[in-house]
């Protein structure tokens, strides 16, 4: 697993995408914030940085992926660390949705907070934040776009 | 064959035989939700009762595999003895702890939580399918102090890193499982035995000269097989000077390890302990503690 462990100013605008997205401020610093060549960003805690092991397959948790236009897609867990303090960007669904959303299908939401189109919102259900999708309009109709990785759904 | 030998080790094998479960077990990721809250919202949904020898477990009815809290990782399906390896192991929050046969991660992520996702744990597999079911239970739980590695357990030591507390949860013939697998009586076969009591030796090994002074090592199997448990705890007493402890439970059903087997004597056996199925209805499991 080739990584590279960010500085406090890599850090810093990581927390800041974060912020423009959510209007929410996080504190990576108490982590080991890093990132594979994929561009994907993984925390772990403080310690493991003072061990090193030739055959390691992974570190920490799968935080969220920057993409091209400077957003990140957060992880089921990433967006769990966020979801407590986010203030916009919010799509809440009741349970028939969510019930939908679990299985892998796009959702429509009850309720937006600051959510704008073509863009990841936090998909909230009841008090639980259950994953992040990406906003869509088609044919006038607004929805969330799923973004649950096949490994995490729910098949009933 | 099978039965034989139970016989030879307790006198209730018919209750043995005749056990089943009826509840399924969970434990609560405190990671990521407290208890309550938890049972709370679970009640609502499912026939759910405390777990007398764990606050974090639960015995539940129903299928529980398809809960949105078991999506979000709130709680994971556990085996109800399998939860006690980690409880034994006397963890502190800035311990460097080593898994060594890590997959498929129950009781790594339950060190985690112990640890409140301080301190290390590394969390080692030799087979690459299983530790694909690994990094997912340590991503889902959200356990931040793991590193998972695919070493062939054996060879560990050579890596160079020393630990404070080590778990060898270690590959075995599975007997104890007879309580949900009655077929495992077809499978038994006594040359198995004998290859994983091989194995394990080697790996109780590698875990020794992995070990910081005054470390610990936890030894454990859902075997029924003394090859594989309280001759591997004698092994390692007798080959490398390791001292075995007394393991205090509560509200828990155990019994002592095997004290003498097929003309051998077993140190360490009295301080061993043994769940056997019947007993609290659980899979069966061995455990001992090691100290240097």
């Amino acid at each position: 697993m080739q990584i590279k462990i960010l500085n406090e100013n890599e850090i810093r605008e990581i927390e800041e995408i974060i912020e423009k997205n959510y209007d929410c401020k996080i504190d990576l610093k108490n982590y080991t914030v890093f990132v594979t060549r994929d561009e994907k960003i993984w925390l772990a805690s403080k310690d493991i940085k003072n061990v090193s092991l030739s055959r390691c397959y992974r570190i920490g948790i799968y935080f969220g992926k920057i993409k091209r236009n400077k957003k990140i897609k957060l992880s089921i867990e990433g967006a769990f660390l966020i979801g407590k303090k986010a203030k916009k960007n919010i799509a809440l669904i009741d349970d028939k949705e969510a019930f939908k959303f679990l299985q892998g299908y796009d959702a429509e939401a009850e309720k937006l907070i600051g959510c704008e189109i073509n863009n990841f919102v936090l998909v909230k259900n009841k008090n639980d934040i259950i994953g992040v999708g990406i906003l869509r309009e088609k044919n006038g109709k607004i929805y969330i776009e799923n973004l649950i990785p096949k490994a995490r759904r729910i098949s009933f | 064959m099978f039965e034989e030998r139970i016989k030879k080790m307790i006198k209730d094998v018919e209750k043995l035989l005749n056990s089943s479960q009826e509840w399924k077990s969970i434990r609560v990721n405190t990671l990521k939700i407290d208890r309550e809250k938890l049972f709370k919202r679970l009640c609502n949904k499912f026939e759910i009762k405390e777990m007398p020898w764990y606050e974090n477990g639960f015995f539940i009815k129903g299928d529980i595999s398809k809960t949105i809290e078991y999506y979000l990782g709130y709680y994971h399906i556990q085996e109800a003895s399998s939860m006690l390896p980690p409880l034994i192991m006397e963890l502190e929050k800035n311990d460097k702890v080593l898994d060594l046969c890590a997959a498929p991660g129950s009781k790594t992520t339950q060190i985690a939580m112990i640890m409140e996702n301080n301190g290390i744990i590394v969390a080692n597999d030799i087979s690459i399918k299983r530790i694909k079911a690994l990094v997912h239970n340590i991503q889902k739980s959200g356990a931040l102090n793991c590193i998972v590695t695919n070493y062939n357990g054996i060879h560990f030591w050579k890596v160079g890193h020393k630990f404070d507390k080590i778990l060898v949860d270690a590959p075995c013939t599975a007997s104890g499982k007879i309580i949900k697998k009655k077929e495992i009586i077809n499978k038994w076969n006594i040359n198995r035995i004998k290859r994983m009591s091989s194995l394990q030796k080697k790996l109780i090994e590698a875990a020794v000269k992995c070990l910081n002074k005054n470390g610990i090592i936890v030894y454990s199997t859902c075997s029924l097989e003394p090859e594989e448990n309280e001759e591997i705890v004698d092994f390692a007493i007798k080959k490398f000077g390791m001292e075995a402890e007394e393991i205090r439970l509560k509200n828990i059903k155990i019994r002592k390890g095997i004290k003498k087997w097929n003309g051998k004597e077993y140190e360490g056996a009295d301080k061993a302990i043994r769940i056997w199925p019947q007993d609290n209805l659980t899979e069966g499991f061995f455990i001992c503690k090691l100290k240097y």
